[in-house]
């Protein structure tokens, strides 16, 4: 009959579940004996992570000089791993705060892991503002405590906003986490056998126990959290955009940045959710839960930010040029031909291109694709900070400063450090906590409708339920129309007739 | 099956009504006495007419923009709301009439159309080939274009819906908005640098056109909420838009409220902090003698007050409320449009002039004219929309 095909949505949990089969599902991950695998990851992960305790600790040693750094390569590989790993973080919070403001309920399906992802994203970010000074024996003066000599940090600085941005987003993000994981640690407790558990999660548990009451509380909590988490993930990424832009380098100090770099952190941020969960679903089972459609939603907001931070290269680009100013259109053109060009395209084929390929369904929906895409983005995002900070830097006002700049060992050593950082948290995470919110995700299945079982206990799910009401036959001037089960043919009306009963009921001369 | 949503009201808005007639009246008036105003002082009124213009343009444009987005997402609340954007979308063609006043007047407007002016000037010389008249008309033609016809298709196919019933066309309405949607990102910026930046043809921000972007959209859903109210003071649609559709239109308009404040004052920062000469003059200008009562009072009638109603959740469907907060918003947005063209023509102060509102009476009349005009041709919502059963269904919880 038509020429488009009418696609209804999705269920979001796939297979034939029920309550108790996703609670096992879940928490089986938990309460089950610890997989050989587990620990042969865990090695690895560790591993790293003693690599970077190290080359930290020579860090406080030795100081910053074991670092690439130069002059006028001020900022090198610590600032552009600090704003990578917090871009990243942006994802969680983005998903569980803001999705569920709008009312997305898929988000129920990652929002538990995201947010995990998010924090410790933020922990391995936190790292590097918290190790680049020097003189780490006086890090605390970042934070403004009255003192006797009357010092204090420059309130005018965004690297000082950075100090209370990152912290209380890093605060709201893990007490956000925690209200949510609340009810999940009582099914946990519930379900424990041995007793160590059971204390441990009943602790935790805060004495959950699912009453009215408790959820009447936990439903406030959780908006309040929602609502204050979303400013936060904007001004997060806002006030490390304004680490760079208010200053007067060129390449940096352009008005764009902060929508922009909100952007980039969201793609960032979604493109590893998207290989941890293809890794992680595919390992535990979790496909009926986490599923392909769940993969596309997100590979569309990829391409969605991707897109938009294409949009701000573009303008900056534009108003570069516009402008009229020297240094300007100079280093926007340096950064295509200059020395560092090698990693601008990396840049702008891994950010501006790659999600591109997302307008096919066919590749938004192939899971080996996505895992790619997914690389690719964050290996993109990796490269646009290192354009901004390097590229401005290196080739600044004066020609004569210019130097290439190149990291040394111990700044891969840091960053590949952080990886087993991450790494060892996330293998925590999954061993010892419900990587799904089990009480989020029953809410959208389909028995939590109050009118579920209202045929005869036969479930119709909600959209079809509407479809089959109203389930039209043909299209021409008088419309038929299939209501229960009756055909009823409706001649011509008069249009201003108050229409009973519903709505699809009003014929229409052609 | 007795709890399915069903709709009792008249979904067709009364043919006879007089409505356009009175409105295109006020707006043909008002447009005359305006090109009295021609005569009488013409840079005066190509300033008027641009700021007037770009009123009710951007409001437009966030209409198609809305209709794009809530076909993306496949969104369920709108439903009932729908067809009034598109039908603001679907007069975009021809409201690309009205933008020739502006290319009539260019000379008037824009300093960089004068060729003598650019020799002069090094900076302008170096835009000449982006800022010169022939490629300033290629570009509105090309942006009218590209927004007539989307809003005209996007429009068209929801009345397809209308007539067949077919939801296949769903999709349709997906695949024409998903391309639709960077196109006119990139169209909104380039034409607010067009329309307003290039006033100042030294001035940039790459901020400006997601800063237009966003002062459009809170506008819009101002315009939204008091064309909705407005429909059910008259006995339309009464019970199928409900509290809880005035309610998320409330918090759209909160969301754009805090979106709008966080793009003005971002932009705002950057060039004050930095201040670098080439840009800050701009502000300058802007924060200096009459001009700073606008300035201010963006910062606390546009965002602060609005915010701090808005705040409670039983705020966002208080239609006394809604209603004050959207007519604040709107009069504060013709000031903030006002605030940005106008120092180019008036820098020591503000000076209203009688053009500034008869052409904003003239084209508003228009405007109105045409959108009630349509909108009573068809449905006032799409009556077959898939999601519709679900739009109504919707309830609000404490």
């Amino acid at each position: 009959m038509s020429k488009y095909e009418y696609i209804p949505e999705a269920k979001l949990v796939k297979g034939n579940h029920d309550f108790a089969s996703i609670t096992h599902l879940v928490t089986d991950v938990n309460l089950r004996r610890t997989p050989t695998m587990w620990y042969l990851l865990m090695l690895p992960a560790n591993g790293l992570l003693l690599l970077l305790l190290g080359s930290i600790g020579y860090l406080f040693w030795e100081g910053t000089g074991i670092w690439g750094l130069t002059n006028p390569v001020g900022w090198g590989w610590a600032i552009i791993n600090f704003v990578w790993w917090v871009g990243i973080g942006h994802a969680g919070t983005l998903i569980s705060a803001i999705l569920f403001l709008f009312r997305q309920d898929w988000r129920t399906a990652i929002n538990r892991f995201a947010e995990a992802m998010t924090i410790f994203a933020v922990m391995c970010a936190l790292i590097f503002p918290a190790i680049h000074v020097g003189r780490i024996w006086v890090i605390y003066w970042v934070f403004p405590i009255p003192n006797q000599m009357v010092m204090w940090p420059n309130f005018n600085s965004p690297l000082l906003w950075d100090v209370f941005a990152v912290s209380t987003y890093f605060t709201v993000s893990l007490l956000f986490w925690y209200v949510g994981l609340v009810p999940d640690l009582a099914t946990l407790r519930d379900k424990a056998t041995d007793k160590i558990r059971q204390i441990g999660y009943g602790l935790f548990s805060l004495g959950w126990n699912g009453s009215s009451r408790h959820w009447w509380n936990y439903e406030k909590a959780y908006m309040i959290l929602a609502g204050l988490a979303t400013p936060l993930v904007l001004s997060v990424h806002t006030i490390v955009s304004f680490d760079f832009a208010v200053s007067v380098i060129p390449g940096w100090h352009t008005t764009i940045f902060p929508p922009y770099f909100v952007a980039g952190a969201i793609f960032s941020g979604f493109a590893m959710v998207l290989t941890l969960m293809i890794i992680t679903r595919e390992v535990y089972g979790m496909k009926d839960i986490m599923t392909d459609d769940h993969m596309e939603k997100m590979n569309i907001i990829i391409m969605v930010t991707g897109s938009m931070v294409g949009f701000a290269y573009l303008m900056e680009f534009f108003i570069a040029w516009y402008s009229g100013v020297e240094y300007e259109k100079a280093i926007f053109i340096l950064r295509a031909t200059g020395p560092y060009a090698w990693a601008y395209w990396i840049m702008m084929g891994c950010n501006v291109i790659s999600p591109q390929f997302f307008w096919s369904k066919k590749l938004r929906t192939n899971v080996k694709f996505t895992f790619f895409i997914s690389i690719v983005v964050n290996i993109g995002m990796w490269f646009e900070r290192f354009v901004i900070t390097v590229s401005s830097l290196a080739t600044d006002y004066l020609p004569s400063s210019w130097d290439y700049y190149s990291p040394t060992i111990w700044d891969v050593i840091t960053y590949v450090g952080t990886f087993g950082l991450f790494g060892t948290m996330f293998l925590l995470f999954l061993r010892f906590l419900p990587m799904i919110a089990i009480a989020e995700i029953k809410a959208v299945m389909p028995q939590a409708d109050p009118h579920n079982y209202d045929n005869n206990g036969k479930y119709i799910p909600p959209k079809e339920k509407i479809q089959s009401y109203v389930k039209i036959i043909n299209s021409t001037d008088n419309i038929s129309i299939e209501q229960d089960n009756e055909k009823i043919t409706i001649q011509d009306e008069p249009k201003s007739k108050t229409l009973e009963p519903a709505f699809f009921v009003k014929p229409k001369n052609a | 099956m007795s709890h399915q949503p069903t709709i009792t009201d008249n979904l067709q808005l009364s043919a006879d009504s007089k409505l356009p007639q009175i409105l295109f009246g006020i707006g043909i008036i008002g447009l005359l006495i305006s090109a009295y105003g021609y005569f009488a002082d013409a840079n005066q009124f190509f300033f008027s007419y641009l700021v007037s213009f770009t009123f009710f343009t951007g409001i437009a444009i966030a209409s198609v923009f809305m209709v794009m987005f809530h076909h993306i997402t496949k969104s369920k609340w709108g439903v009932v709301i729908r067809r009034i954007p598109e039908t603001f979308g679907a007069n975009l063609g021809v409201w690309a009439f009205f933008a020739i006043p502006i290319l009539l007047g260019i000379h008037n407007l824009y300093h960089w159309s004068h060729e003598d002016a650019v020799a002069a000037d090094k900076i302008l010389k170096g835009k000449s080939a982006y800022l010169n008249t022939p490629f300033f008309i290629i570009r509105q033609i090309l942006y009218f274009v590209i927004w007539g016809f989307v809003g005209h298709k996007l429009y068209k196919a929801s009345i397809d819906m209308d007539i067949t019933g077919d939801w296949g066309i769903s999709s349709l309405m997906r695949r024409i908005s998903a391309p639709a949607i960077p196109l006119f990102g990139l169209s909104i910026a380039f034409a607010s640098f067009d329309w307003l930046m290039s006033l100042d043809p030294h001035w940039f921000s790459t901020m400006f056109g997601v800063y237009f972007f966003a002062i459009s959209f809170q506008s819009f859903w101002a315009v939204m909420i008091l064309m909705v109210f407005f429909l059910q003071r008259n006995g339309y649609l009464k019970n199928t838009i409900g509290k809880v559709h005035v309610y998320d239109m409330g918090a759209w308009l909160f969301a754009f409220t805090v979106f709008y404040a966080y793009i003005a004052f971002a932009q705002f920062l950057l060039i004050y902090y930095a201040n670098l000469p080439e840009e800050t003059l701009w502000f300058y200008h802007r924060l200096e003698g009459s001009w700073k009562f606008i300035a201010y009072g963006l910062l606390l009638l546009r965002f602060t007050l609005p915010f701090l109603v808005l705040l409670n959740r039983e705020q966002k469907h208080d239609r006394k409320i809604l209603t004050y907060v959207s007519i604040l918003v709107l009069i504060m947005h013709f000031l903030e449009i006002y605030w940005i063209a106008m120092p180019t023509l008036s820098a020591h102060g503000i000076h209203f002039s009688w053009i500034d509102f008869s052409t904003l009476i003239g084209l508003g009349g228009i405007f109105f004219g045409m959108f009630f005009q349509r909108f009573k041709q068809n449905s006032m919502i799409p009556e077959k929309d898939p999601k519709l059963g679900a739009c109504l269904e919707k309830s609000y919880h404490q």
